[in-house]
């Protein structure tokens, strides 16, 4: 229970984005007449989120498109200064001491690489050592190590603009971590990657967070990345953060609907199961729902093979996908409250 | 620091190296840009002989003593202009995530790898010195020297002052576009022919009259009829340029405070 005795790497208190932008003047002057406008648009991306994070943990971030993931992210990077709340990561204010935070955490934006464009990747790596005054054999090793576990020995003096989307990004990992941060965030580092690819980049970043020990935030669209890494979501929704809790747990509190398929040695018409609800069905599959809380799955296999000429039966359980669909559809307080305990 | 700077470097001259045919027609198009303003300032001068009491030779002066700070501006910090555009984009959210000021950053992004437009500066200021009857002595190239980096440093604390709102307003084009229009054209005569009123901007709020007008009528020791000052305040545009980049430098640092990026 070590993470329960140290205290938290990254810790908000009530933290609050607000943007606040004056309203477009149209016209040819429009943007000096915005310039001395008195008319403000304010838009709240973040809303009083409260999170600790304990060192070495691996924790996903999960909301829909502009729940304020990102606005977060750039807060706890220093980019963005919060309107309000408290702020500390690894000891540090961010925005206050951006450059020794800089210091402490690397950050992979997916959609935005850091390496240069024309150059080979190698000399990105170089001009992050300088910066980061990496000394000379820590470099090597890290190096070393990286190119070994993201297999980037063939592309390593290829330049950058020829890069497949997943080499580049291998690059732009190990460029986040060349400087060994004790933090590094990770904003959709999956997108737009195939299986394969995909699956490199989780491997790695499960391995750095478990040999390196270094802790992880990890902003996704794909929920797949967060089943296979974290054990840990924070899910914030229109600004507002919703659940911060083990993923399993979540699981088991929303995944109270299974699936029963059923296949019929013969097309069956309208089949129908007490206790199960119909809700797709082709003649000789016929899949119901049903609630694991009221029914037993042994009891509706048996019911089917009473009723029809059953050939073979699954059960599929609700993956996280579908939960937080349902999340952001329903709210989480609400279906909490329903859920029996 | 130095280290990264070197590293830097190295990078820049690497990446220009990959574009040279583009180097090439940065410097075409700055000769013929330059050409074409000179040969207006020509035919103008050709219809009027004299310009409140400034002949073709003496506006030289003027068009070079611009030019050649203008350009010296362009070669050291040109990138300071290309701020908004990184912010639009996202990428200057990266600057903020190194451990190295935010600034220096912006000003060692590769750009040109020769001053070309500096160089046919000089060579237009080495010609228009003498032609306008300038007697060159150490001292006065000394003069000129600290006019054109006074100059300079006038242009990127408007640069720098644009590059901040582009932190609250992300859209500055219109801006910068109308600022920029305003230095090229009122640059070009002596700012005594235009309305009082835009003497008064170009001297006191965007100092363009600092990194030509004053400084010429104190070289050619004209009588300054533009705001009727003494002809010494051209000695001034050093400071000038180091008060108005000073002041700039400080609206940069609250920007960053300020700074919304995208706002996402």
């Amino acid at each position: 229970m070590r993470a329960v005795l140290s205290t938290p790497i990254i810790e908000t208190v009530d933290l609050r984005k607000v943007f606040r932008s004056p309203r477009r003047q149209p016209g040819a002057l429009g943007a000096l007449r915005t310039l001395f406008t008195r008319e403000y648009e304010e838009r709240v991306a973040v809303s009083n989120v409260s999170v600790s994070i304990q060192p070495g943990e691996l924790v996903g971030y999960i909301g829909p498109n502009g729940a304020g993931k990102s606005t977060t992210i750039k807060m706890l990077t220093g980019i963005l200064v919060p309107t309000s709340g408290e702020l500390r990561v690894a000891g540090v204010v961010p925005f206050e001491h951006r450059s020794q935070n800089a210091r402490n955490i690397g950050v992979v934006f997916g959609q935005r690489s850091q390496l240069y464009w024309d150059l080979p990747l190698v000399e990105s790596f170089e001009l992050l050592r300088a910066i980061y005054t990496v000394p000379r054999d820590r470099y090597r090793r890290n190096l070393d190590e990286f190119v070994a576990l993201l297999e980037m020995e063939d592309f390593l003096r290829t330049p950058v603009r020829q890069l497949s989307l997943g080499q580049r990004m291998r690059g732009d990992f190990a460029a986040a971590l060349l400087h060994d941060p004790k933090i590094v965030y990770l904003d959709e580092p999956t997108i737009g990657l195939d299986v394969v690819a995909k699956e490199a980049i989780r491997a790695f970043i499960a391995r750095i967070n478990a040999e390196r020990e270094t802790t992880i935030v990890l902003t996704t669209h794909d929920l797949a990345d967060v089943e296979r890494l974290c054990r840990r979501i924070v899910l914030i929704d229109r600004g507002a953060l919703i659940y911060d809790g083990d993923v399993e747990r979540i699981k088991s509190e929303y995944g109270r609907y299974r699936t029963l398929v059923v296949h019929f040695a013969q097309p069956v018409a309208s089949p129908s199961l007490t206790g199960a609800e119909l809700v797709a069905h082709d003649g000789t599959t016929a899949r119901l729902r049903f609630d694991r809380n009221r029914e037993r799955a042994d009891l509706l296999i048996r019911q089917a093979s009473e009723r029809y000429p059953v050939e073979d039966v699954s059960i599929e359980e609700p993956d996280l996908e579908s939960i937080i669909r349902r999340i952001y559809r329903e709210g989480y307080e609400r279906q909490h409250e329903e859920a029996p305990t | 620091m130095l280290a990264a700077y070197a590293q830097y470097w190295r990078l820049n001259l690497l990446t220009l190296f990959e574009y040279r045919a583009n180097s090439i027609m940065w410097f075409a198009f700055a000769l013929v840009y330059h050409a074409v303003a000179l040969g207006a300032l020509y035919v103008t001068m050709h219809q009027f002989p004299s310009m409140n009491g400034w002949t073709f030779r003496e506006m030289l002066l003027l068009y070079a003593l611009w030019m050649t700070g203008h350009e010296l501006h362009n070669a050291l910090f040109f990138q300071v202009v290309g701020v908004p555009e990184l912010v639009r984009e996202g990428g200057f959210d990266r600057f903020l995530v190194r451990p190295l000021d935010t600034l220096f950053q912006v000003l060692i992004v590769p750009q040109q790898l020769l001053p070309d437009g500096l160089l046919l500066a000089l060579v237009t200021l080495g010609i228009a010195m003498p032609f306008s009857g300038l007697r060159i002595t150490p001292l006065l190239l000394f003069f000129v020297a600290l006019v054109v980096a006074g100059g300079a440093l006038i242009d990127l604390g408007i640069s720098l002052a644009i590059a901040t709102i582009s932190f609250w307003v992300v859209r500055v084009d219109t801006l910068r576009w109308a600022v920029m229009s305003l230095e090229q054209d009122f640059t070009r005569y002596p700012i005594s022919i235009y309305a009082r009123g835009v003497r008064v901007v170009l001297a006191f709020i965007l100092p363009f009259a600092f990194m030509n007008y004053f400084p010429a009528t104190f070289l050619l020791s004209k009588q300054e009829t533009g705001l009727g000052l003494n002809p010494v305040v051209g000695l001034l545009t050093p400071a000038i340029g180091v008060a108005w980049s000073a002041i700039s430098y400080a609206f940069w640092r609250i920007g960053l405070r300020h700074y919304q990026g995208t706002g996402s």
